[in-house]
C-alpha cells in the first residue's frame, strides 16, 4: 500500500467557481448580495422593501433559491423586475454552480443581484456563491439566542437584519442582548432593525444599500 | 443535508487523485476537518457508503482528524484554543478575533495501490 500527500480542499472546486462567478458580477459592476435567513424569518418580504425602493433608479435582479416551487417568485414577479428561479431539490443551500448554471441565462447588465438562499441558517453559510457580501436576517420570534447558536453565518455575514420588530411587545426577544450576540460573533457587523410588514427602520437600510452601491458602480474591488 | 454534495466534492477530488497517482484501489482518505466548520462527520460516513460504490473509493474508509479552533487576539495578542466557536479572547474577553485555524476541510493524504 502507498501513501500520498494531497493537501487539496474539498471545496476548492466551489470556491473557484464563486471566484469566477465574482469576476463576471464585477465586470458587470453589479452589486450581489447573498440573502441569508431560516424559513420564514422575511427573505421575500425584505426583498420585495429593498426592490421596490430600488427598481425606479436601478436595475435589479433577484435570483431565487428554493427546494422546490416558485411560490416567492410569483409573489417577486409583481414588482415587475426580472427573477430567476433556481430549484435545489434536495440540496439545502445555493452553491456557486447553480449561479453558474444560471449565469448565461443573464443577458442585461444589472446594478443589483439579490439571491434569496434557500431558508436556513447553517448550510448556506459553508458555501460562497460569488457575492460581494452575506446579509442574514434574524426574526424576532425565534428567540435572541440565534447569534450564538449559529456563530459561522453571522461571523461571515456584513450585515444583519433584525426583522419582525413590530412583534417585540409580544415576544420574549431581548433586542439588547440579540446586538450584544452578533457583535460578538462579528465586531464588524452591520445591524438594522425592521419590521417589513410596516416598513419601519428601511431607511437606513436603504441608505446603507445604496452607500453600498455606489462603491461598487465606481469599479471597486475588493 | 449540506454533506451529500460536500461528500460528492470529496469522491470526486479523491478519484482524481487516485488517477493521478496510478492507484486502482484507495484504502484510506486521510481527511482534516476544522472544529469551525459546519460539517458532520457522521453525515459524511452515511453519504459516503451510499457515492462510494463503483468507485476507487469503493474500500475505503475515511479517517477524520479534527483541527481545532485557534484564535489571536487583535486587541491583546494572545493565542488560544477554544473549545466552542464563541469568538471571544479567553484572555481579555474583547471579541476582536482572527481565526487562525478551525475553518479547514481539505484532504491531507490518500492511501491505496
Amino acid at each position: 500500500m502507498r501513501r500520498v500527500e494531497v493537501l487539496k480542499p474539498v471545496l476548492v472546486s466551489n470556491k473557484q467557481r464563486a471566484q469566477e462567478n465574482r469576476k463576471k458580477f464585477d465586470s458587470m459592476n453589479s452589486l450581489v448580495i447573498n440573502i441569508i435567513a431560516s424559513p420564514g424569518a422575511g427573505k421575500t418580504s425584505f426583498i420585495y422593501r429593498v426592490v421596490e425602493h430600488f427598481k425606479r433608479n436601478y436595475r435589479v435582479l433577484i435570483i431565487e433559491g428554493d427546494i422546490r416551487g416558485q411560490v416567492d417568485s410569483e409573489c417577486l414577479l409583481k414588482l415587475k423586475v426580472d427573477v430567476i428561479q433556481i430549484n435545489t431539490l434536495t440540496e439545502c443551500h445555493l452553491d456557486a454552480f447553480m449561479i453558474a448554471q444560471v449565469l448565461p441565462k443573464i443577458k442585461k447588465k444589472y446594478d443589483l443581484v439579490l439571491v434569496e438562499n434557500v431558508g436556513n441558517l447553517v448550510c448556506p453559510a459553508e458555501f460562497e456563491i460569488g457575492e460581494d457580501f452575506k446579509l442574514a436576517i434574524l426574526s424576532t420570534p425565534e428567540g435572541d439566542d440565534k447569534p450564538l447558536k449559529y456563530p459561522l453565518l453571522f461571523h461571515l455575514s456584513k450585515v444583519v437584519v433584525i426583522n419582525k420588530c413590530d412583534l417585540l411587545p409580544y415576544v420574549d426577544f431581548n433586542l439588547k442582548k440579540a446586538k450584544a450576540g452578533f457583535k460578538k460573533e462579528n465586531p464588524k457587523i452591520r445591524i438594522f432593525d425592521v419590521s417589513a410588514k410596516t416598513g419601519k427602520g428601511f431607511e437606513k437600510v436603504y441608505r446603507f444599500l445604496e452607500r453600498e452601491l455606489k462603491v461598487k458602480k465606481k469599479g471597486f474591488k475588493k | 443535508m449540506h454533506e451529500y454534495s460536500v461528500t460528492k466534492s470529496l469522491v470526486d477530488l479523491c478519484n482524481q487523485e487516485a488517477e493521478r497517482n496510478k492507484f486502482a484501489k484507495i484504502y484510506k482518505i486521510n481527511l482534516k476537518i476544522g472544529k469551525f466548520t459546519g460539517f458532520s462527520p457522521d453525515s459524511i460516513n452515511f453519504y459516503f457508503g451510499y457515492l462510494k460504490p463503483n468507485t476507487k473509493c469503493s474500500n475505503a474508509e475515511i479517517i477524520f482528524e479534527e483541527i481545532p479552533i485557534r484564535i489571536k487576539c487583535k486587541d491583546c495578542g494572545k493565542e488560544n484554543i477554544i473549545d466552542e466557536p464563541i469568538l471571544m479572547c479567553p484572555n481579555c474577553g474583547k471579541t476582536d478575533i482572527e481565526i487562525i485555524s478551525g475553518r479547514e476541510f481539505f484532504v491531507e493524504s490518500i492511501e491505496g495501490e
